[in-house]
């Protein structure tokens, strides 16, 4: 057999991803490697540029407010993923449960997570106000406090307040994600456990969550990468206040890039927190393949 | 006790959805009231549009709304055609490079947005286009998501398809025209709602490229209205109001594709 080289396929394969390439060079390849370049300077705005070695790096370490933003970004992860991801869970196994107008009850979990962060920061200030606001109405009408709550005065209200709309605002993805996970589970796995008298707890325990393993992967990591990258709620709802209790690392990046100018700082600072996701990512690829075996 | 079951489970749901919605709910009623409701003052109750017209005579709503239908709007074409010519033939033409290629690609799922921020600050600016709403499209097209997604879907559709299309002579940019693009309306209708979406909410990018109010969009125009209204929620309120309807009509209609298109799209980055 005679083999031929087809070049026709090669020219169209290679138009066909040629606009693509492009984008991709000039918006994601270029960038990183400018922005990796950046950080080893001394960067402004207008033009003076000394280059520090790993100092911005170096930097990072003695600087206070980085080290506190980067806590609270911590915490705050570590806090809203687990929240978010079972309470999703349990909102998916919930309206699964239900025949009769299930459609409602998923749009209306579903709704918040296409407002845009502007709306549901505005929503959520106004939600919250001390005497004015729904939400102290409320709670003072039920009687479950006297006082109003400031939640914008005290960094863990703060925060708790943050996460509230948070949760409020993504739930739905998540939500999402499981309750089609959970219509993927064959309806003979509960019959079978049915068969052998397991109750609702245990068919819970011991088929939906673990079909459902390679979901709740795939949403903690999500959850997590966007964690990390929270900004808006933390810019809109607090503002970053009180006294810089509630801001976070891009906080960071974008302080120090677009009030201070410190270009090179801010681009260290982004590495930081793109070498975090990328071991988010990692570690989801290693669990994914062990789910698998 | 099935029965009771079966209660508790929709007066709990119902609560959730109560909940879920209260703060929606919450935005319209107060941008429904001339002075914004007020709980505590349970006074007269009545219903007037004054604060939309209020809202509309002192800020560019709809200039935002319409620019963040432009920006939305190109970027979810151009992601559709740039993603889809090239899942076509990472998927079925063969050319030195392309698995490589698209292994590249692929690991730039993990560059985050934010990563890049500052670089192209200074790109922008260097040519001169910092500002403007061609700012705002560039940089969403470099996302590999599209390509990744569709490349999955493409894969799935049998060879005997193109074959036949192939014998008679066909090119793959008519194969890619005449037949993947109408045979996977679904999965791009998935992508157009993701990227849609994606781009309508965008803030943080926006709010460093964009300064001038005219040029703003409407997720950047929000918080720069409300900010001057520092003790009056009933205009911000408004405002939000503003936003949602439209939004919330076009969930309301498209309700089932667009939870269809996030699992489908969502369950794919796996």
């Amino acid at each position: 057999m005679r083999r031929t080289v087809d070049t026709r396929g090669w020219a169209a394969g290679i138009l066909m991803v040629l606009p693509y390439t492009i984008c991709f060079v000039l918006f994601s390849l270029i960038p990183i490697l400018y922005g990796f370049r950046v950080s080893f300077y001394d960067w402004s705005l207008l033009g003076d540029k000394v280059f520090v070695g790993l100092g911005n790096y170096v930097q990072l370490f003695s600087d206070e407010e980085f080290r506190s933003n980067l806590l609270n970004t911590i915490v705050f992860t570590v806090i809203s993923v687990p929240v978010i991801v079972v309470l999703g869970l349990l909102l998916a196994v919930l309206v699964n449960s239900i025949r009769k107008g299930q459609a409602v009850f998923r749009a209306s979990v579903f709704l918040p997570y296409i407002l845009s962060i502007s709306v549901i920061s505005s929503i959520w200030v106004i939600f919250l106000q001390p005497y004015s606001g729904l939400l102290n109405n409320l709670l003072k009408g039920i009687g479950i406090i006297s006082k109003d709550i400031f939640w914008f005065a005290n960094p863990q209200l703060a925060w708790l307040a943050i996460i509230m709309a948070t949760a409020w605002w993504t739930v739905g993805f998540v939500f999402i994600l499981y309750l089609a996970g959970l219509q993927d589970i064959p309806a003979a796995y509960y019959e079978a456990g049915q068969i052998e008298g397991a109750s609702r707890w245990q068919s819970f325990w011991h088929i939906t969550l673990p079909s459902l393993s390679k979901v709740t992967v795939l949403v903690i990591v999500l959850q997590t990468i966007a964690s990390f990258k929270i900004f808006g709620q933390s810019k809109l709802i607090t503002g970053g206040g009180p006294a810089g209790a509630t801001k976070t690392v891009v906080f960071s990046i974008y302080e120090n890039g677009f009030s201070t100018f410190q270009m090179g700082y801010a681009s260290a600072i982004s590495f930081v927190l793109m070498a975090v996701i990328l071991v988010v990512s990692i570690l989801q690829n290693v669990v994914l393949r062990r789910l698998d075996r | 006790m099935d029965r009771a079951y079966r209660y508790t489970i929709r007066i709990v749901a119902a609560l959730v959805a109560v909940l879920m919605l209260l703060p929606i709910g919450y935005m319209l009623v107060m941008s429904l009231t001339p002075e914004g409701f007020k709980t505590y003052s349970g006074g007269s109750f009545h219903l007037s549009l004054s604060n939309y017209k209020k809202v509309l005579d002192s800020a560019p709503i709809f200039g935002w709304m319409g620019n963040s239908l432009i920006v939305a709007t190109c970027t979810t074409l151009l992601i559709l055609l740039l993603s889809s010519m090239a899942a076509f033939a990472f998927s079925r033409v063969r050319f030195p490079g392309s698995k490589a290629l698209f292994l590249i690609f692929l690991s730039g799922m993990m560059i985050p947005g934010e990563a890049t921020l500052i670089p192209l600050y200074l790109m922008m600016r260097d040519m001169h286009m910092l500002g403007s709403l061609q700012s705002l499209i560039l940089p969403a097209l470099a996302g590999p998501m599209g390509i990744f997604i569709l490349k999955q879907f493409f894969d799935g559709l049998p060879k005997e398809l193109e074959e036949a299309a192939r014998m008679d002579g066909a090119g793959f940019f008519r194969i890619w025209r005449t037949i993947f693009l109408p045979l996977s309306r679904p999965a791009l209708g998935a992508l157009a709602i993701f990227s849609f979406i994606g781009s309508w909410n965008d803030f943080l990018w926006p709010l460093i490229s964009i300064s001038d109010k005219a040029f703003m969009t409407i997720t950047l125009g929000l918080p720069t209205f409300s900010s001057s209204y520092a003790n009056s929620y009933a205009l911000p309120m408004t405002a939000n109001a503003l936003a949602t309807i439209p939004v919330l009509l076009v969930f309301l209609i498209f309700q089932k594709q667009i939870i269809k298109g996030i699992a489908f799209t969502g369950g794919k980055e796996m």
